[in-house]
């Protein structure tokens, strides 16, 4: 799972360093049509849908935390 | 409203005695109240005065997200000077092209920024100096009496600022633009919505930016606040209508791309800026269906479609949203603002008869002064009033039409430039940047309108990432294609030329 959510981060951002960043929302290292993009991606890859109230910075901030998220996301589904 | 002044920094003397003690600024983090703005812009002019050897001279300015940043631009003006907003988050190999062509008198940088300053000016002469610095500066009465004789001096055309916009051939074009400008458009803008010192405005363009100019200077004529809205509401947009109910902001004017995300993200679920009843929108064509859900959850508030380049001063005519549109409505640019003239000329600069097509040109006291240090390329788009008279008519490239009922209709542009995510992109810079990449022979950048997505289509050895990190160093985030697409060779027509069509069947 985390190889595809790399897959989907790189094809986005190829410039950015997925291992290390963990400020990738509060650093301002994502725009807001990456994250369009990537949730979109991550709906149709693991089939579940990020809702407005997960959109937040903790949530974003490193590949770890989106990671979490989807884990967490598949669990309740 | 209608009594005239010659300065920007006329209103916000007004407005500090007025008001003294009201925010005029806020960024979340600190809260600015007019009379401090009007002191600490003071502080800086003093600072820059005792370094500056004349008035009118480009002042470059790179500075954060924050309240310091409107007022190192108004110190710079209290200065005599006019000031050049750099983004600190575009890429350096950008922030040189532009320095380079500004030849700036000095440049403002905050602390946070001095690392970046360096690297910038590595091999310049340009004198660089602390924004935190300027502002501990003393203001001795000397310094009042050299502002008031500048300030007497001074004509209402004289520049007030330099924003720079994307240009075809690689260089960012500085677009220069006067006080008297950058007055009528705020006084009419602040008319068409109705803004008073009741309102609070979001900000959600870059300070750096021309959209930043009516939350910087709304609040100086009115008496308004501005909420600088942090970068992460828009990112992560969980929280940002949350926020914009806690700051009670009232009015917005921002681009469309930013009207839509949170529409299409579902942020309405949770909840809607609850004082918000001005809504402006420009930058792009706003589609109806992202307008509808706007208007669906806050149906009390007045929605005005704004259209008009860099050029002209923001904008240049203005539509307001008589009801709820549907999903095929064609939303009309609208009406020229006060003191704007906008018309349509056909290839031969003769006006275009009713209903046809033409090139959108406008004129009046309410242009900018050119693009700073290139007399051609301001010869090209600014020119004489073919209709006759001495003005200066600014021709925008746009296409456009008018309807009977005397509206405008846009219909796209001329060239290649596009709107992406509310900015001005020329495909050709992208192509030009492309172009210096190791491994790329030849490339094509075309734009997919439907997913807002910037391809470039190329040959030769380089592979997406190597082109995607060199394109970094060179264009701001927002132009580096998100779609790469290896040809073995580019599809050619008779004539030897790109075959376009062909590649926009790829996209």
């Amino acid at each position: 799972m985390k190889e595809d959510l790399r897959a989907i981060l790189e094809e986005i951002r190829p410039d950015v360093d997925f291992d290390n960043e963990t400020e990738l929302i509060d650093g301002g290292v994502l725009e807001s049509m990456d994250i369009v993009a990537i949730v979109g991606e991550i709906k149709e890859a693991f089939d579940v849908t990020i809702g407005i109230e997960q959109l937040t910075p903790e949530n974003f901030n490193s590949e770890d935390a989106i990671l979490e998220l989807i884990e967490q996301l598949m669990e309740e589904e | 409203m209608s009594n005239t002044i010659k300065n920007v920094l006329e209103w916000l003397e007004q407005t500090a005695k007025r008001l003294p003690n009201k925010t005029a600024f806020d960024d979340g983090n600190e809260q600015i109240c007019f009379e401090d703005v009007r002191d600490k812009a003071q502080k800086i002019s003093a600072g820059l005065h005792r370094i500056l050897k004349d008035v009118n001279l480009p002042i470059a300015v790179l500075s954060g997200r924050n309240v310091n940043t409107p007022i190192a631009f108004l110190g710079v003006v209290y200065a005599g000077c006019f000031y050049a907003p750099l983004d600190a988050t575009a890429p350096t190999g950008r922030l040189k092209i532009i320095l380079k062509n500004l030849h700036p008198a000095a440049l403002v940088v905050s602390d946070e920024f001095q690392d970046l300053a360096a690297e910038l000016l590595e091999d310049d002469s340009v004198q660089t100096v602390s924004l935190e610095e300027l502002m501990q500066s003393d203001v001795t009465d000397e310094d009042l009496a050299y502002f008031r004789s500048v300030r007497e001096a001074m004509q209402p055309e004289d520049p007030l600022y330099v924003i720079h916009t994307s240009g075809s051939s690689g260089v960012p074009k500085g677009v220069l633009t006067g006080h008297a400008s950058l007055i009528n458009y705020i006084d009419a803008y602040t008319k068409v919505m109705g803004i008073t010192q009741v309102d609070i405005l979001g900000n959600q363009s870059p300070l750096d930016y021309i959209a930043a100019i009516r939350d910087i200077y709304i609040p100086l004529k009115t008496g308004a606040s501005t909420y600088i809205i942090p970068k992460k509401d828009f990112t992560a947009p969980a929280l940002l209508f949350a926020d914009m109910t806690e700051k009670k902001v009232t009015s917005i004017g921002w681009s469309v791309n930013a009207l839509t995300i949170p529409a299409n993200m579902g942020v309405f679920e949770k909840g809607r800026p609850e004082y918000l009843n001005k809504i402006c929108f420009s930058g792009s064509v706003m589609p109806c269906k992202v307008l509808r859900i706007w208007q669906e959850n806050l149906p009390d508030a007045k929605y005005v479609n704004q259209y008009g380049p860099t050029e002209a001063t923001a904008s240049c005519t203005y539509y307001e949203i008589p009801g709820i549109v549907s999903d095929d409505d064609i939303l009309p640019i609208g009406k020229p603002y006060d003191n704007y003239e906008v018309f349509l000329l056909n290839e031969d600069l003769n006006l275009t008869k009713d209903g046809e097509i033409g090139e959108i040109c406008v004129g009046g006291p309410v242009l900018s002064l050119g693009y700073i240090n290139a007399p051609e390329l301001t010869a090209k788009s600014f020119i004489k009033d073919p209709r006759g008279g001495d003005g200066i008519v600014y021709k925008t490239g746009d296409l456009g039409s008018m309807a009977a009922d005397g509206n405008l209709l846009f219909h796209g542009r001329k060239d290649r430039q596009i709107k992406h995510l509310g900015h001005r992109v020329e495909l050709g810079e992208i192509e030009e940047a492309a172009k210096r990449v190791d491994g790329i022979n030849e490339c094509v950048s075309l734009y997919k309108e439907e997913s807002e997505q910037i391809y470039l289509f190329y040959t030769g050895s380089a592979t997406t990432k190597e082109i995607a990190v060199a394109l970094r160093k060179t264009l701001p985030g927002f132009m580096v294609p998100r779609k790469f697409i290896l040809l073995e060779q580019m599809p050619e027509l008779a004539n030897g030329k790109v075959d376009m069509q062909s590649l926009k069947s790829m996209l």
